[in-house]
């Protein structure tokens, strides 16, 4: 039985570093977004503050990025939903013969690069547009037109791949019998194969959507010039990082976390309905007096949904009426203080270290005088403090909260630019 | 009309039948084979201003290709070094890569595949969350925790464990680790497709049989997990091999990403016809390592996607 618990606690470790592999990085992110320093960092903590969210709903470029990724996501939803449909539906008719080949090239861009998906797209419509002799600044080349239609070339295999897993359950029988009870092919494919697809559609659509809305490489060679959301980041995390990125992560990630509970809610909702119906008796259901149970009732992805709204609007009213002036202003009076405090000692040690080197010399010393063993102090030269007995002990004390002014104080460079460094002489 | 498109339009009618004949030569001809053979052969085209495209100079060269083998003509070196060495770095990194998840991921899928109870649920939850924030903001995570006073930094210069911090962006480490985060979920869920329709009287009756914990997995759950396996492992192989998000937030400035030289010639050079067939190499490279090794393992297509 040791043995048994043994396990079970090995996979206990390695599920909690799994998940912490998995969530803590946005976890650290989110921490981020409500730090005042103007580099993203969780460590050390200085000031809580919204800044950045305001700094984020203030971004042109940003904001006009999410406008382009609504308009691509709807566009790539309609054709991909529509393409996975028609592609799932020829699936179970096309011959036999031909569908291992008809599959592999419908799944075919699931396994292709999407830079290749890219760049395949814009040179086959930059040739098309030249074959019609339009313009370069012609429909066909259209940005959006490009970036619609590259996403919805693998996008339409992840519906196709949702669709078929539920129309494979779907009695063909049905049309059959709607046909011959009149129903025109229209009609038969409205009233009886939509509605039975329905959820499959959904989720096909939430998921084009989500893939849609992440995705970088195809659209990275297409957008043109509408660039989306992602294209904005990737170019803003390229060329340095600011806490108001992860301020909007952190907006989704709570987005993500409120969506995911909203429908395991629901789900569990739907369970205990159920239940309610079944156990209840005929007469209970007939006199519609059953009692459901209410929506909080042993759900507990609800209560906790709940209990995330309050928190949330609990954050927002704190952020309408919260300053962090002053605190920014104590966290800089306090460096100032540890950097004056760090210079006395290093004054002080220096003077210390000056006599016993002085003291030792004049034990060591028989004739010889103190003053030429003595290492010149070397404040004039064009080094700066870098050879100052007391710069690079600097190094060993690492502490990023007293250089507000170098964060690359670890470079190679010793502490030459450190602002210390050249006062401590 | 021939008589099987005849027999077509009699099962779905004129209508709705030409509507989803049309969505399906759109998507398949005019989306996926025709772009792919247009870039094929734009790849064997010299580098030419619009005017001139379709004049007497538009002949098929091998150029290009040469260009990726032997480095610029008349250049001081044999091989095009420095570009060969990306592209095989590049191939063996998406190889490590694609090990580590594998061997990351294993154990998950057959817990959550083979376990009962309300913590799965939950688990599955947490597993699929990640997913649903933006790729860029995912390595971007990473790089504050990476970064040289990042998260990690401060953690293990504070236990000690360094004296300076580690530069874990120049090394790569960032890179691997970023790579292999953005692909778990896809390795997950093919395995854990296919250990859930595992019969556990199976398992059961290997350890009544006194088959050790390893051997039960060596010799019934991998067996039978193959397809799974080699789905995800060719997903995050192809995937990681493709990315470009992550080698540019995450990569070190002086080691590329095969991704990011086509990128280049896009972009930076305006060298369509060379990135063309900077990416068809990749495509074709990487299509056969996949089909070499899902015939090493006897593996289908079939079983690619479920």
């Amino acid at each position: 039985m040791k043995n048994f618990s043994l396990m079970r606690l090995s996979i206990w470790v390695y599920l909690a570093l799994f998940f912490s592999y998995l969530l803590g990085p946005l976890v650290i992110m989110s921490v981020t977004a409500f730090n005042s320093p103007g580099f993203p960092r969780a460590a050390p903590w200085e000031c809580l503050t919204f800044e950045w969210f305001s700094a984020l709903f203030q971004d042109e470029r940003i904001l006009n990025g999410i406008k382009n990724s609504i308009l691509v996501g709807l566009g790539t939803v309609t054709l991909s939903v529509a393409m996975g449909l028609a592609g799932a539906l020829m699936l179970t008719q096309i011959w036999p013969k031909l569908r291992a080949t008809y599959y592999t090239i419908i799944i075919a861009p699931i396994l292709i690069p999407g830079v290749v998906i890219g760049i395949s797209t814009l040179v086959f419509w930059d040739r098309v547009n030249r074959l019609f002799g339009l313009d370069a600044d012609s429909f066909l080349s259209n940005g959006l037109f490009l970036t619609i239609i590259g996403q919805s070339t693998f996008i339409a295999s992840y519906c196709m791949l949702v669709l078929v897993a539920r129309l494979q359950r779907y009695d063909i029988g049905l049309t059959e019998a709607a046909l011959d009870l009149g129903a025109t092919h229209a009609q038969a494919f409205r009233k009886v194969l939509l509605p039975f697809m329905r959820p499959a559609i959904a989720s096909a659509a939430v998921l084009a959507f989500l893939a849609s809305f992440e995705n970088y490489n195809t659209t990275t060679f297409t957008f043109g010039e509408y660039p989306t959301l992602t294209i904005e980041l990737a170019q803003k995390v390229r060329y340095g990082i600011t806490p108001a990125i992860s301020a909007l992560a952190f907006i989704i990630v709570v987005l993500t976390v409120f969506a995911a509970l909203a429908n395991e809610a629901s789900i569990r909702r739907k369970e205990l309905v159920a239940a309610a119906r079944k156990s209840a008796t005929v007469e209970e259901l007939e006199s519609g007096k059953l009692r459901l149970p209410g929506f909080l009732s042993s759900n507990t992805a609800a209560v906790v949904l709940v209990v995330v709204a309050m928190m949330t609007i609990a954050v927002v009213g704190t952020a309408t009426v919260y300053s962090p002036a002053q605190c920014i202003a104590d966290v800089k009076e306090q460096k100032r203080l540890e950097t004056d405090l760090r210079i006395q000692e290093l004054l002080q040690r220096r003077a210390e270290e000056k006599a016993r080197r002085e003291a030792e010399q004049a034990e060591q010393g028989g004739g010889e005088p103190a003053v030429e063993t003595t290492p010149k102090p070397s404040n004039n030269s064009g080094f700066g403090g870098v050879f100052a007995p007391g710069a690079l002990q600097d190094d060993s004390t690492e502490d990023p909260v007293a250089e507000p002014d170098a964060p690359a104080s670890d470079s190679g460079f010793g502490n030459v630019f450190d602002p210390d460094a050249l006062q401590n002489d | 009309m021939p008589p099987f498109l005849k027999e077509y339009f009699n099962r779905n009618g004129i209508g709705l039948g030409s509507v989803m004949l049309g969505l399906v030569l759109f998507w398949t001809v005019g989306l996926i084979i025709l772009p792919q053979l247009s870039m094929l052969d734009f790849s064997f085209r010299p580098n030419l201003p619009p005017p001139e495209i379709g004049g007497p100079k538009d002949l098929y060269t091998l150029e290009n290709y040469k260009y990726l083998i032997f480095g610029p003509e008349g250049g001081s070196q044999d091989y095009n070094a420095v570009d060969l060495r990306v592209f095989y770095r590049t191939l063996i990194a998406a190889v490590l890569v694609t090990l580590f998840n594998l061997m990351l991921c294993y154990p998950i899928a057959y817990y959550l595949a083979q376990t009962k109870g309300n913590h799965i649920r939950v688990l599955a939850l947490m597993l699929i969350i990640p997913y649903w924030i933006n790729e860029i903001l995912r390595a971007f995570a990473l790089r504050i925790i990476f970064g040289e006073s990042g998260v990690l930094n401060n953690i293990l210069v504070g236990a000690g464990v360094f004296d300076t911090p580690f530069d874990f962006i120049r090394n790569d480490i960032a890179l691997y680790a970023g790579l292999g985060y953005a692909y778990i979920l896809l390795m997950i869920f093919p395995i854990y497709n296919v250990i859930e329709s595992l019969d556990r009287n199976q398992i059961e009756a290997a350890r009544d049989m006194g088959a050790s914990w390893t051997r039960i997995h060596r010799r019934v759950v991998i067996p039978y997990a193959k397809p799974g396996i080699s789905s995800g492992c060719t997903m995050v192989f192809m995937l990681s091999a493709g990315a470009l998000a992550a080698p540019q937030i995450l990569g070190g400035p002086s080691s590329l990403w095969f991704t990011q030289l086509i990128y280049q010639q896009f972009n930076d050079n305006s060298d369509w016809p060379q990135g063309a067939a900077y990416a068809v190499v990749l495509l074709v490279t990487c299509i056969l390592l996949v089909l070499a090794l899902m015939r090493v393992f006897k593996v289908n297509m079939g079983d690619i996607g479920k």
